[in-house]
Order: structure tokens, then C-alpha cells, then sequence
């Protein structure tokens, strides 16, 4: 038995993934939950593994493929099934075949050719299959009129199409080997001469001529055809123009009453040609003017998609201040011995987050959402903190929860635990949602002020900046002080200018004198 | 451009909202796709206007009135009076559930629907010229338009429709008194089932039709066990003659007709029903626009995914060729979305079943013996008739028979004919048999149901075999 597998949906709005590596080729043994491949969806690298005992049928998307949920994107044979029982069908039904045939001459030596003729009993080419069957060999591209069934009387089943379509493709590379092969493959070669015939719908003439056209002549894949008037179906043309190809150009050697026809698989060979000129041509002027183009994908495109969301959804206004934090620096100092004394390193971080869920609790509107569909702002009695995470792949956000219950040791410990699941890239999307709130460190890697995009849905996101020593005039004296910068940032279609200002004072109270972070629960 | 046009845009546009078009615009709901369907008169179509729903209805109508007067034999004894008014206005009532459930159903599914007559201004657009006065019209571009205008019934010369004394199946579904005297021009499937209609009313029906035989599209034997029953209501039969004209006398009307020795005869009648077929509408579609021809009978040709000759036009339905039916239309129009939707869909059934609602009824599906002889199938045949079914005797009909054809090798079943009662039923089974594949022992080996008419299907099948149990196996 063939099992399928889809891409799953890994979570809300992910409507797609990009297959990152292919850990199995076709051919390969796996064990059931064995991982076949890494998909990458939204952010997390999400291990594929295997429904079954078996083996890997068939690959159906290349590493680095952008897969739309719910595609097929690999085929399993299920354990002691496929290949022995696809030997015994096929030979069953040439036997089958052949006791209809009286000669015992012809029994002795089935040649190809012959069993193409005897693939139906009749002469009107009526092929006998479900629908399903039928509908099958259009989605593999299969011509089911070349298909030599298997079922009662020659009956074509989706089982036999399925193997077609493998063979088909297989078949490629070996010509003409003379290992019992089923009967499919053969009967295609031998049929590619009359294939102009077979209706380019089945796909199967369509894969014959292309994969002639692409043995023979290579360089003509490349060539434009330029033509003023191509035939193809829409769907092909929607293929087309998703390839950035135009279809007059595409070479073909098929034809629709005199007018040239171009089937999916014609676009496909000159698309790829298209790219390998590109390609040369990129590798050519390298010398001159070297430019690498990176794909915008996966956690690269979705940070860009959630900033731009973000911007264009929620007006910016960002509130800019300084604050001395010489005080946090000490208190810091003492507690991070305490703290390493339990194996946790304590970051300046859980002190901001614990004033951010003092200054959050007494303004609610920073700790909200607003939803547009019902015109309500939600405000989040819970206090879920976000920390920005640079990552060799990019920006992530995981969130530490319930940040209000919890002490700053807990604090510290998991938001370690995170930002360093983050940087491996083995969080879950799970642990990178639900956030209310989000404090970036842009101080980390240096410089005064930034304005930070809100982390949409949240109003409300807090940039740190490095704490330096600055001279600050105390009592009439310059003396040197910590001190660091803080730039809030709200959706002010929610947040207010005042209230931006109000809450990033409160938050500087408890980072200027930290021991009142002791009252706060 | 005409001044005061609104120009919008569609993914699909369909032309018609008959079965073909509703279908299509429905399931391109369902895709996802952006649809405009364009009506200029009513939804449904021919068929649940002016074709197989009130016809239908008026039948069964019938039907329930002649089979209380004829059921002496069963010992009941009844004179109905029909009131022509109430039944035309319960089948009415039948009518506009179903087109108001086509245009809800339409709304549901997310169809932009427009009212008026579209013809194509150019490649990409169509204008929509509503209906009524100082309506004005709106201009529509679109990405694949999907012509389903349907089909109209064919006039003969001299014998324009004037809705009074030379009507179409069209008046005929909806008279408001039964006609004394009816000649009907035409007996093919059209004809045969509004003859039938008309005589079981009470009134006095002449057939003339132009060719030597009742209903030519079906087999001998098929097309004999419904003339017979047809004759036994009354019906006269002119074979060989043509109408060729016609004059006003007295109350009603006398038809000239000619044979093809030149004879002229004379019938006298209320009125004259023409059926001698139907013709597809595409005359007002100024199809010049965009460069797209028809045929000579005025088809568009299409291919396996409905496609026609410009890339993004597609054709369904009558318009698209014979046969001429909503089941076909349908699917045609199924197909045309799914494969603009970009799915891999085609036109890849092995046969259209058809259904002729006479007394009894007929329904066919894939080859006939001779057309499997004629595709290089070597063939068997199996027979049940149907005074040999229980449950043909207990309805009191017992006319016809099931046949089955099937391929002697392998046992595939290529085809069937059915004239009995619920034909039009019992032949679904043999659809699906047609569609699988399925061998005559796949059929022989499903238990179906005692007493039922569809016993007469396995025991056509068995008679194939060489092995039924209730008729003897020749």
C-alpha cells in the first residue's frame, strides 16, 4: 500500500512550508516516526517523519521548495508490500493476458510490442477504470490509455496508475533495460511514435514528448519560439506566468489543429533552461559586479511580512528617554553571584520585564490588542513578555509567560531557555505566540536610540538601549552614572502619546531605584 | 463603449444560468473563483423553465389522473376531471422552488448575479443590455468567460411559433386548456412525450413525422414498445410525411403534409405542436467580438476540458453539441471551472445516459450492441422483459423489457436499454456499471432488492451469462 504525506498544518495562518533538507532519498528503508525531512514553517524547523514501515516511493519537492500545506510531498510504500506485490500483479496480469492469447508461441515469448496490443481486448481503445482511476492518471500526468491494468479482465485501478506514474518517471535514465520491467514503461516507448495522437490531456504523450525533446535537443529548451499564438490550458498558462515565462516563447513541438501546443512539462524544461542561462549569465558578469541573490523565504519573509503588517496596520509614534541605572547595575552585581550560584545567569532582562509587568499592570492600554474586525480593544489581564531574539536565521520573538507569577530567577532561567532554543531553532511556534508585550535589547550589539516596530498584534514594544557611562549632574556636580536608553514604541491608535510617556516613567522608577521591585508581587 | 456603461471585472463570467451555467457558476463559488452569471429571463434555464421540470410535472400529473381512470382491472373505478389551470399552476409552483433555489443556492455561494442579455464587445468583455426601459447596461470584463446560452426549440418553414395555433414545447407546458385536437409535428423524444401528455388529457393527437419511424434515435424494438403504447392511447401515427403548411379554418387549423411522392394530406386540429428538435442559441452573442465561429448547425466546438478554439472561452451545455442535456450540461459546466480553477479535470466519461419520459419510459446509457460491434467489441447480450418481473405486474405495466450489452470476453458492461416503467431510474445502476468498468459478473454477484423493478437488471445481466433463473436463457 502507498501512503501519501501531506504537509500538515503545523499552526494557525501557516499556509505553507519550505522543505529544507531532505533527510531520505527514494529507495531508502525508514521506520515509522523515523524524520524524512526538515520543513521550515513560519519560524520553527519542524522534523517530517515517517507514517510507516516501509520504504521512500517517491520524493515529490526539491530542498528548498516552498510547499503549500496539504501538498504531497512524499509517497511511503508501506513494509513487504510494494515492490513484491507490484512483481506479482504485473505478472499476473500477463499471464492473465496471455491465456486470452490461444498461441503458446506467443505465450513463450511476450514481447513488448505485443503486449501494447493486447492491452485492451478490443479494438475501439476503451480503457476500463473507475473514475477515480481516471482522475488519478490526470493528476500523475499519466496517459491511462497506456496503462495495462491489472483487474479483472485488464481493469485499470488507481493502484496500477499509481505505478505507471513511477515508472514513467523513473524511466528516464535506463533505456531499454531488460530486467522484467512492468509492462507500463514499455508500452509508453513504444507508443511515443504515435503520441501526437493520444489526447495531451493524459499528460502521458505530453511526458513522452518532453522527455524526447529534452534527451535530443537540450539547447532547444532554451531557445525562445517566439511565436504569436500559443495553445495551452489555462492552467498551464497560469504555470506560465508563475514561472515569469512567457508562453509564446516556449518551444513545442505539439500541435492543436496547426496551432502549437504547449503542455505544463514544456514550461517546466523551459523555465529551467531559462534559469541555467540566468545563472551563467549572473556567474559571467560576477567578475565585474559580484551580487549573491538570496532567497526571501521562510523566517526572512515572514519577519518582513510581520513588519510590514505591523507598520502599515498600527500609526508609530515612538517615546524616547534615559534613564540611570547605576543602582541596577549593583543590585545586579550582587544578585548574579547568588544566581550563578544556582546555575542561572541573571541578565539585566528579567528586572526590565519585572518593571515592564509593574508599569503594564497600572496601564492597561499598553498590555492590550486592539480587534479590528469587532472595534474593540482588548485588554490582557495576563502578562505574557516577548524578547527579542537575534538569530543567525533571523528575528524571533519567544515569549515567557505569566511573567507576572513568576521570580526573576524563573524569569532569568527561562527566558534562557528560550532565546537559546530560538538561536538553535528548535523552538515551537507555540512557545514564539500568545506575547502581550515585547522588550527588545538593541544595546546588546550597541547604539543609542532605535524605533522599534510593535510586534503586531501587541501596541506596544520597548527597545533597551546599551547602559553607559554618562556624566550626570548631581547635587551641582558632573559625576559619572549608568545609563541607559529606552525607546517605546505604540500603536497609536491605541496608546497616547501621554500615556506612552507616563508608563516608560514608571518603568524607569523601578530601574532607577530596583528595590522597589520588591514590593511589587 | 456606450456612454453610461460601469465596467466591472470577473474571474469567470457565464453567459447563461441554465443547468450548465449554474452548475459552473456554483462550483466556481465553491473554487474560490470570482463569478458573474449573466441571465437575461429566467434561472434554470431551459430545463426548469420550459423543458424537463414542467414537463415532468404535467406527466406525473397525468399520469396520477389516467392511471385512476384506467385501473379497472385492479378494481378501482374513478373518473378524475382535470383542471388543465390547477395542474399548469402546481407545476408552476414546482418551477419556482427550484429557480429560486438555483438563485439562492447562487447567492450562497458567493455568484455575482446580473440580469440582461450579454453579447461579447471585444477579447475580454461582454455587454449586458438590461431588460425594460431606460434599464442601460453595464460593460463586463473578465478573465475566461463560459458560454451556456442553451438552446431554443427549432421552426420549420411556414410554421413560425405564434404561441397560438403553432406553439412550441414551450406553450404547450403551459396551455390553460386542454387542446381538443393536437397535431404534433415531429415524433422524436420531444414530440413522443407531449403526445403522450395531450392524449392521456383527453385530447385527440395526431404524430406526423417526416422520417418512417417513431422516436429514430433509439433502437427498433425500443422505439416499437413505446408507439405501441402510444397507439393503445389513441395516438395516430403519420410516418413518411412533412408539414408543409398550414391555413386557419373554422375554430382551428388544417396542416398540409407532403410525402415523398408529393402527396398532399390534410389534418385538422385546435392546434399544432412542433417538436421537431432544438437548436442552440448563439446568434445573439455577436461571437465576431472575439473572434470565435460556430458551426453549421451553430455549436461551438469544444475539446475534453470544454474548451473552445479562443483560449479563454469555454463552452457548455446545449450550445457545446449533442446530446442536448442537462445532466451533460452539468458536468460540462463542472469541468470548464475546475479546469480554469487550474484542477485536472476533463470530460473523460464513457457515456451519457439519457431518459425519454414517454409511457413506458425509456432510458439508455453507452453503446448499443451494434455500436459495440461496430467499436470492434465482440459482444453478448442479455434480455429480461418485463411481464417476467413481479414487480412490473403489480404496477399493472408490463411493457418492455431491460437490456443489457456486454464485452464476451472480459464481461465489461458497454451499454444498456431500458424501456419499462421507472426506466429513467433503473438506468443509473447501469451507469455506474458503464463508468467502473464493471463486468457482468460484478452486476450478477450484488444482491438486489425483491420485488423490484431493478431485479430485472441482474436478471438481463444473467441471461447474458447463460444462467437467469426466471426467464429462460437463449
Amino acid at each position: 500500500m502507498v501512503r501519501e504525506f501531506e504537509l500538515p498544518d503545523v499552526g494557525e495562518g501557516v499556509a505553507e512550508g519550505e522543505i529544507v533538507d531532505w533527510l531520505v532519498e527514494e529507495g531508502d528503508a525508514v521506520e515509522e516516526d523515523q524524520p524524512v525531512a526538515e520543513v521550515e514553517t513560519d519560524k520553527a524547523v519542524v522534523d517530517v517523519p515517517s507514517p510507516v514501515n516501509g520504504s521512500v516511493r517517491e520524493i515529490h519537492a526539491e530542498a528548498g521548495e516552498m510547499v503549500p500545506v496539504g501538498t504531497v510531498i512524499i509517497t511511503f510504500a508501506e513494509e513487504g508490500d510494494d515492490e513484491s506485490d507490484e512483481a506479482t500483479s504485473t505478472e499476473e496480469s500477463t499471464e492473465t493476458d496471455a491465456t486470452t492469447e490461444t498461441s503458446a508461441a506467443a505465450e513463450a515469448e511476450t514481447t513488448a510490442e505485443e503486449t501494447a496490443d493486447e492491452e485492451t481486448p478490443t479494438a475501439s481503445g476503451r480503457v476500463f477504470a473507475a473514475p477515480s482511476a481516471r482522475r488519478l492518471a490526470r493528476e500523475l500526468g499519466v496517459d491511462i490509455g497506456n496503462i495495462d491494468g491489472s483487474g479483472p479482465g485488464g481493469r485499470v485501478s488507481e493502484h496500477d496508475v499509481r505505478a505507471a506514474a513511477e515508472d514513467a518517471t523513473g524511466a528516464g535514465g535506463e533505456e531499454e533495460s531488460d530486467s522484467p520491467e512492468p509492462a507500463a514503461t514499455r508500452i509508453e516507448d513504444s507508443d511515443e511514435a504515435d503520441a501526437g495522437e493520444t489526447d495531451t490531456a493524459g499528460g502521458g504523450a505530453a511526458q513522452a514528448s518532453s522527455a524526447s525533446q529534452s534527451a535530443s535537443s537540450g539547447a532547444m529548451a532554451g531557445e525562445s519560439a517566439d511565436r504569436e499564438r500559443t495553445l495551452a490550458a489555462p492552467a498551464t498558462r497560469k504555470l506560465a506566468a508563475d514561472s515569469g515565462v512567457d508562453i509564446d516563447a516556449v518551444p513545442t513541438d505539439e500541435e492543436r489543429d496547426g496551432e502549437a501546443f504547449v503542455t505544463p512539462a514544456a514550461i517546466e524544461s523551459y523555465a529551467e533552461a531559462q534559469q541555467a542561462a540566468q545563472d551563467a549569465d549572473r556567474a559571467a558578469l560576477a567578475g565585474s559586479r559580484e551580487e549573491e541573490r538570496i532567497p526571501y523565504r521562510g523566517v526572512r519573509r515572514t519577519i518582513g511580512q510581520q513588519m510590514a503588517a505591523s507598520k502599515y496596520t498600527a500609526p508609530h509614534v515612538t517615546h524616547h528617554d534615559e534613564v540611570d541605572v547605576t543602582a541596577l547595575v549593583e543590585a545586579r552585581t550582587d544578585l548574579k553571584e547568588l544566581a550563578d550560584e544556582q546555575g542561572i545567569s541573571l541578565s539585566y532582562m528579567p528586572f526590565v520585564m519585572k518593571a515592564c509587568v509593574a508599569a503594564l499592570r497600572e496601564f492597561p492600554m499598553v498590555n492590550s490588542m486592539l480587534d479590528e474586525e469587532a472595534e474593540e480593544i482588548v485588554q490582557k489581564k495576563y502578562y505574557n513578555i516577548g524578547v527579542a531574539t537575534a538569530t543567525d536565521a533571523g528575528l524571533m520573538v519567544p515569549v515567557v509567560e505569566d511573567a507576572d507569577r513568576k521570580n526573576m530567577l524563573q524569569l532569568a532561567s527561562e527566558m534562557n531557555e528560550l532565546v537559546e532554543k530560538a538561536r538553535e531553532r528548535t523552538i515551537s511556534r507555540d512557545e514564539m505566540q500568545g506575547g502581550t508585550f515585547t522588550i527588545t535589547n538593541v544595546g546588546a550589539i550597541g547604539g543609542e536610540y532605535a524605533t522599534p516596530i510593535v510586534n503586531h498584534p501587541e501596541v506596544a514594544i520597548l527597545a533597551l538601549g546599551a547602559i553607559k557611562e554618562k556624566p550626570r549632574v548631581k547635587d551641582g556636580e558632573i559625576v559619572p552614572r549608568k545609563v541607559m536608553t529606552l525607546s517605546l514604541s505604540i500603536d497609536h491608535r491605541v496608546v497616547d502619546g501621554a500615556i506612552a510617556a507616563q508608563f516608560t516613567n514608571r518603568v524607569e522608577e523601578f530601574l532607577e531605584t530596583p528595590q522597589r521591585l520588591l514590593l511589587e508581587a | 463603449m456606450v456612454v453610461g456603461d460601469v465596467t466591472t471585472g470577473t474571474d469567470v463570467l457565464i453567459v447563461g444560468a441554465g443547468p450548465g451555467g449554474y452548475v459552473a457558476a456554483i462550483r466556481a463559488g465553491q473554487l474560490d473563483l470570482d463569478v458573474t452569471l449573466v441571465e437575461k429571463e429566467a434561472y434554470g434555464g431551459t430545463c426548469l423553465n420550459h423543458g424537463c421540470i414542467p414537463s415532468k410535472a404535467l406527466i406525473s400529473a397525468t399520469d396520477v389522473a389516467h392511471d385512476a381512470s384506467t385501473a379497472e382491472e385492479m378494481g378501482i373505478h374513478a373518473d378524475p376531471a382535470v383542471d388543465l389551470a390547477g395542474m399548469v399552476s402546481w407545476k408552476d409552483d414546482v418551477v419556482d422552488q427550484l429557480t429560486s433555489g438555483v438563485e439562492k443556492l447562487c447567492k450562497a455561494n458567493g455568484v455575482n448575479l446580473v440580469e440582461g442579455r450579454a453579447e461579447f464587445a471585444g477579447d475580454d468583455t461582454v455587454r449586458v443590455a438590461h431588460a425594460g426601459e431606460g434599464q442601460g447596461s453595464e460593460t463586463i470584463q473578465f478573465e475566461h468567460a463560459i458560454v451556456a446560452t442553451g438552446s431554443r426549440p427549432m421552426s420549420i418553414p411556414n410554421f413560425e411559433f405564434d404561441g397560438e395555433h403553432i406553439i412550441s414545447s414551450r406553450e404547450a407546458l403551459a396551455l390553460d386548456a386542454v387542446p381538443e385536437s393536437l397535431v404534433v409535428v415531429g415524433a422524436g423524444y420531444i414530440g413522443m412525450e407531449l403526445s403522450t401528455v395531450f392524449a392521456k388529457l383527453g385530447t385527440d393527437v395526431t404524430v406526423v413525422e417526416m422520417l418512417d419511424s417513431a422516436l429514430p434515435a433509439y433502437e427498433d424494438d425500443v422505439a416499437r414498445v413505446v408507439k405501441d403504447r402510444a397507439e393503445e392511447l389513441g395516438i395516430d401515427f403519420y410516418f413518411g410525411e412533412g408539414a408543409s403548411e398550414w391555413e386557419e379554418s373554422g375554430d382551428g387549423i388544417t396542416i398540409k403534409t407532403e410525402d415523398e411522392d408529393g402527396e398532399i394530406s390534410e389534418f385538422g386540429a385546435e392546434k399544432a405542436l412542433v417538436a421537431v428538435g432544438r437548436e442552440p442559441v448563439t446568434d445573439t452573442l455577436n461571437l465576431d467580438a472575439i473572434g470565435l465561429a460556430t458551426d453549421e448547425g451553430g455549436f461551438l466546438e469544444t475539446d475534453d476540458r470544454a474548451r473552445t478554439d479562443v483560449e479563454n472561452v469555454f463552452a457548455v451545455g446545449d450550445v457545446a453539441g449533442e446530446p442536448m442535456l442537462a445532466h451533460k450540461g452539468m458536468k460540462e459546466g463542472e469541468v470548464a471551472v475546475e479546469v480554469i480553477a487550474g484542477e485536472p479535470s476533463a470530460l473523460d466519461y464513457q457515456s451519457v445516459p439519457a431518459a425519454v419520459f414517454t409511457d413506458p419510459e425509456i432510458g439508455t446509457v453507452g453503446m448499443t450492441e451494434e455500436e459495440a460491434e461496430e467499436a470492434g467489441f465482440s459482444t453478448v447480450v442479455g434480455e429480461m422483459p418485463m411481464r417476467a418481473s413481479g414487480r412490473a405486474l403489480t404496477l399493472g405495466e408490463s411493457d418492455g423489457f431491460v437490456r443489457v450489452v456486454a464485452d464476451d470476453d472480459a464481461g465489461f458492461i458497454l451499454g444498456a436499454q431500458i424501456v419499462a416503467p421507472e426506466a429513467s431510474e433503473l438506468i443509473a445502476e447501469l451507469g455506474l456499471a458503464v463508468e467502473m468498468g464493471a463486468t457482468l459478473e460484478d452486476i450478477a454477484a450484488t444482491i438486489h432488492t425483491h420485488p423490484t423493478l431493478g431485479e430485472a437488471v441482474v436478471e438481463a445481466v444473467e441471461n447474458a451469462r447463460g444462467r437467469a433463473i426466471h426467464t429462460l436463457n437463449r
